[in-house]
């Protein structure tokens, strides 16, 4: 059924047809046709995962899943959106842990139920190999647990249709927090200049230009070289 | 389109021969902020009539939402029957907000005296947009003291300077609390990998990869939930509460979704409610998530806050052009400081890659605008080229996928390859540079409300540095809850009494002033239903 | 070797990382070094017996796959339960088009399974493609006068359609001990269950198996324990610990990783060893005072 004209296509929101502009987000469309979102949109920039949306297009059979702000609506879609993801987060003391290689699995044993169906992975608006990072945690790998999950924004799509239970998102963001704190250093420079800041190195200098006057400041700023 | 890219494909490898044009003079600023930049046009903005700051010239958008009637007539609320009574009411879940609440419980109130109430979820906010980075002047060639010249110059010396003294000493502090929290800055060799940032002279803004703003809050808000510090989402502020004596005792919040509203009476309160993007200043696009609609500005106005620097917007040089779909949306400073360049329709470049934001944008707006070398999209916008594939060119083929993901995959799922194709750009909505005057540890004019992150003013002068709002939103948003704590703890700051007195006095100012208006606010949301749907609108379930 | 992928499994990554240095540094010494799959997953851990839940198959075959797509025909594998699950889901995938063609089916975003991925345990390459002449002729430090208990657990034998060797009477671990120039010790309890995972909700049960299997080799005379297991490994030792009062008291009896064995034959990187175990290598004579 052809149901768009040059400059309007058909969606349907939750079951019920609209006709709506060419060329706008799944979210804007939603809007056009009369929406006005409490839940559902958030940072409409593709960071918060506040728009997680599932989605069919007409003749096929499959679910899809995007976030509606950074994704084109398109003739026949059959659209819902996923409003929060009631998954439990475990919670802990990221300085007290041992951050070894059964942390992950002792925090999230559900991990262990993973049969590799991928589902999550099919269902990331973020193309992020979630079934790759969860048989990582699985088998203790932080780093690669982090460094896979890096681009997660948490929109609980994963949890949703995960088979086994599994709440990816949550405990990914504890995987990266353990690596960041355990397995990539503070640099030297860093405490060398908190120390001395605290010894009032730098006091005198930042006074001085605290009491400057307006075109004392523009001389200095004008004579800076930049690196 | 395609002819244009040609152009910019011919001038490449002599851009990148040379390396990039030299900055401009301070006259050279000057001249073409005062003609391009929206700031500077002054029938786009007026003067308060009635308030603490009347007097003061602030774009036409935010005076009419200053002055406007109250949501609620204050006498249907109920205010004997107090449902939430905290030491500290944070107001706002994004970056300043959350960071408040941790130190405020580090300061010693128990987290269940601590309450954040949220006008959507706890975490939509701008803080978790920003992809770019967060300045701190921690490498031997730099030091606090060139930040500070660097923030000064950046932001027309109008800055407070104690406020830029606070966040350039706090900066290197804040790092390492991160580095605690287990976030994941970009490191090479067990170095920060530090780049440049608009009108920064030394290389200090550190990164994590593309998502810098996520990576950052994400670990804020999960060491917040670790706490057990109670958050009330969907749960916007719409009017503060006095004490009778002028001093804050929390706030009313009205429920999005049963329109139910509470009473929270506090000892302490922390504004942390954001910008206001979503007002569309001027009509442009903005970058800001769904809830900047500069609600608290108009809260604390209203309980007798001063503003400063409201004058000034910050319009972020870089915003989608094309596909309109997106149209807005930010093209990270991050691209610019690894070599893409704005390049004109014919292909030449004419600015510097990383002026402050205001004269980048100035300089974009005047190449479309007045020398008519942009590129026109099939829906009327203009917009230059942000020449993307330099990157690549420049740092080794897989460096934008790899550390610009963000930016690869938003365009992309329109069918676009920044890494072959440049991208058009143009100036979007993305800053409220002024905001609440707030003294170093985040006091307000108003005894027991504090404020931090980009609801308040004086750190950024009249333009803020890429970086120096997720250092600010730390420093402040720290400094707040930090001092909030003290406060609540302090004997002498008894609340005695919850009023509404100032919002009925606010409502007679409008009318004393014959100031006539049907804008209600705080806005809350924006509404983007169509014109159609409006106009046939008999409100939900009449 | 063919163009295997060394298939590492979990364990091999966390708490067994002894087994998998000393077999990286044996098979080196063999000329025919690990190569990792690349994206390898869990292998399901253990078989699934139901014959209509085909979910449980897609751990298995996803690993398959990926042999598949980087041009590998064999599978290698150390843990036994990887090997034992690995190669019974390929059997009964491969029994039957139509089971394939619906785990095909199912895992739409990866090409396609085609079947014929052989699946080995290390054991039957160093027999049947190294050959134990080849491994004797590598010892540089003959483990002479060793007594060595062969434990070969349930996973490397059973069923008897996918096992390395002969499920009653399999003679591949002795073979392998006597090419290091140590004495095999057999006992009763060598191809019997140590409890696996049950020592997480029966540890008891676990405990006594466990004791059963080491009493009996204590008893027959061995020194030293070979497993080609993790999971045993931790059982055994486990019980070793818990229960060292009601073992035979004058014995000491060191539990090793078989390539840790060969590492040790080899005089490479063995990973970490039990201090008994330390103390027997010390006693044993070095290749130099054997020449005659």
């Amino acid at each position: 059924m052809n149901t768009s004209s040059e400059n309007t296509i058909r969606i349907y929101v939750m079951g019920s047809a609209y006709e709506v502009p060419r060329g706008l987000t799944i979210m804007s469309a939603m809007e056009h046709a009369g929406w006005r979102f409490t839940r559902g949109a958030g940072c409409r920039s593709g960071f918060c995962g506040a728009c997680s949306t599932v989605y069919r297009q007409e003749g096929d059979y499959r679910l899809r899943f995007v976030l509606a702000c950074q994704t084109e609506a398109e003739d026949g879609m059959y659209l819902v959106q996923l409003p929060f993801t009631p998954a439990p987060r475990v919670s802990y003391t990221l300085a007290e842990l041992n951050p070894d290689e059964n942390v992950l699995l002792q925090h999230y044993p559900e991990i262990a139920r993973c049969v590799s169906c991928n589902t999550c992975t099919k269902a990331c608006p973020q193309d992020i190999e979630v079934m790759d990072y969860i048989q990582a945690a699985l088998r203790g790998d932080i780093a690669q647990t982090a460094s896979l999950s890096f681009d997660c924004i948490q929109c609980g799509l994963c949890s949703m249709r995960c088979p086994a239970d599994i709440k990816h998102y949550h405990m990914a963001q504890m995987a990266r927090r353990i690596y960041g704190r355990y397995m990539s250093p503070v640099t030297a420079h860093l405490e060398e200049r908190i120390a001395e800041i605290e010894k009032g190195v730098y006091e005198e200098e930042v006074e001085a230009l605290v009491k400057m006057t307006r075109s004392e400041l523009e001389e200095i700023y004008a004579a800076r070289v930049v690196e | 389109m395609r002819e244009s890219i040609a152009r910019v494909e011919a001038t490449r490898p002599a851009r990148l021969q040379a390396g990039p044009p030299p900055a401009m003079t301070p006259a050279e600023r000057e001249k073409v902020l005062a003609e391009f930049h929206p700031d500077y046009k002054a029938e786009k903005k007026r003067a308060l009539s009635i308030g603490v700051s009347a007097g003061n010239v602030v774009p036409s958008e935010v005076a009419d939402m200053l002055e406007a009637h109250l949501l609620v007539d204050p006498a249907k609320i109920d205010l004997s029957s107090v449902d939430y009574d905290v030491d500290v009411l944070i107001i706002g879940g994004g970056g300043a907000g959350t960071v408040a609440a941790i130190f405020a419980h580090q300061e010693g109130i128990p987290a269940e005296n601590i309450l954040i109430v949220t006008k959507l979820r706890h975490g939509d906010c701008n803080s978790t947009m920003a992809q770019g980075g967060i300045q701190a002047a921690d490498r031997p060639e730099d030091s606090p003291a060139i930040h500070y010249i660097d923030v000064m110059g950046g932001g027309h010396y109008a800055n407070k300077p104690e406020l830029v003294q606070a966040m350039v000493d706090d900066a290197p502090e804040i790092i390492r609390w991160h580095e605690e929290l287990g976030v994941m800055y970009d490191k090479e060799n067990g170095e920060y990998m530090e780049a440049h940032g608009g009108g920064t002279s030394r290389k200090r803004m550190h990164s994590c990869k593309d998502y810098t703003g996520k990576a950052i809050f994400n670990p804020i808000r999960d060491e917040a939930r670790n706490l057990g510090i109670p958050t009330l989402e969907f749960s916007p502020v719409i009017e503060l509460l006095l004490d009778g004596e002028g001093k804050a005792a929390g706030a009313i919040t009205y429920n999005l979704e049963t329109g139910e509203y509470r009473v929270i009476r506090a000892k302490a309160t922390v504004l942390a409610t954001g910008g206001f993007g979503r007002m569309h200043i001027q009509k442009f696009p903005t970058t800001n998530h769904y809830g900047a609609t500069a609600d608290g500005l108009v809260i604390a106005y209203r309980a007798g806050a001063n503003l400063l620097d409201m004058d000034s917007v910050q319009y972020h040089p870089t915003g989608v052009a094309y596909p309109s779909a997106i149209l807005g949306q930010l093209a990270t400073e991050k691209l610019r400081s690894q070599g893409a360049m704005p390049i004109n329709a014919d292909g030449e470049v004419f600015v510097y890659p990383l002026e402050p934001r205001d004269v980048e944008a100035a300089a974009i707006i005047r190449e479309c605008w007045s020398r008519e070398k942009g590129v026109e999209t099939v829906s009327g916008v203009r917009g230059v080229w942000l020449d993307t594939p330099m990157i690549d060119e420049i740092h080794g083929e897989g460096t934008l996928k790899d550390w610009l993901a963000a930016m690869w995959t938003m365009w992309h799922r329109h069918g676009i390859d920044i890494t072959k194709d440049p991208a058009l750009v143009y100036p979007t909505l993305h800053y409220q540079n002024g905001g609440v005057e707030i003294e170093a540890d985040g006091e307000t004019s108003v005894p027991g409300l504090f404020a931090g992150g980009e609801v308040e003013g004086g750190v950024h002068g009249k333009n803020r540095l890429m970086g120096n709002s997720l250092l600010g939103y730390n420093v402040f948003g720290r400094r707040a809850g930090i001092a909030a704590a003290k406060w609540a703890k302090s004997k002498k700051n008894k609340i005695k009494t919850l009023s509404l007195q100032h919002a009925v006095d606010f409502e007679q100012q409008l009318i004393d002033a014959g100031i006539e208006t049907d804008i209600q606010s705080p806005m809350l949301l924006p509404d983007y239903r169509s014109k159609s749907v409006l106009e046939r609108s008999l409100g939900r379930f009449l | 070797m063919n163009n295997a992928a060394y298939f590492p499994g979990c364990s091999l990554k966390a708490e067994a990382g002894d087994y998998e240095r000393s077999a990286a540094a044996v098979m080196e010494v063999l000329g025919q070094p690990l190569e990792e799959l690349e994206r390898w997953t869990c292998c399901g851990t253990v078989y699934s017996l139901t014959d209509d839940d085909l979910m449980h198959q897609l751990a298995s075959v996803r690993n398959l796959i990926r042999a598949q797509e980087c041009g590998a025909d064999e599978i290698v594998t150390l843990c036994s339960m990887c090997f034992n699950t690995l190669k019974r889901s390929k059997v009964f995938i491969e029994q039957d088009s139509a089971r394939l063609e619906t785990v095909n089916a199912f895992m739409d975003e990866e090409q396609d399974y085609e079947g014929g991925v052989e699946v080995f345990h290390l054991l039957e390459i160093l027999r049947d493609q190294v050959g134990f002449e080849s491994i004797e002729g590598k010892v540089t430090r003959p483990l002479s006068g060793l007594r060595v208990a062969p434990y070969y657990g349930c996973t490397l034998l059973r069923p008897r359609e996918i096992g390395i060797d002969e499920p009653d009477t399999p003679t591949i671990l002795q073979d392998f001990i006597r090419a290091l120039w140590a004495t095999p010790v057999e006992f009763a309890f060598q191809a019997e269950c140590c409890g696996t995972y049950q020592i997480v909700d029966s540890p008891e049960m676990v405990l006594e198996k466990s004791h059963r299997i080491l009493n009996s080799a204590m008893r027959a005379g061995a020194d030293v324990l070979v497993t080609s297991c993790p999971l045993c490994m931790h059982n055994l030792r486990l019980c070793y610990e818990e229960l060292r009062s009601s073992l035979p008291e004058k014995r000491e009896l060191s539990i090793i990783y078989l390539t840790q064995l060969a590492a040790i034959a080899f005089e490479v990187e063995t990973g970490e060893l039990p201090t008994s175990m330390a103390k027997l290598v010390e006693g044993l004579p070095t290749s130099m005072e054997l020449v005659p």
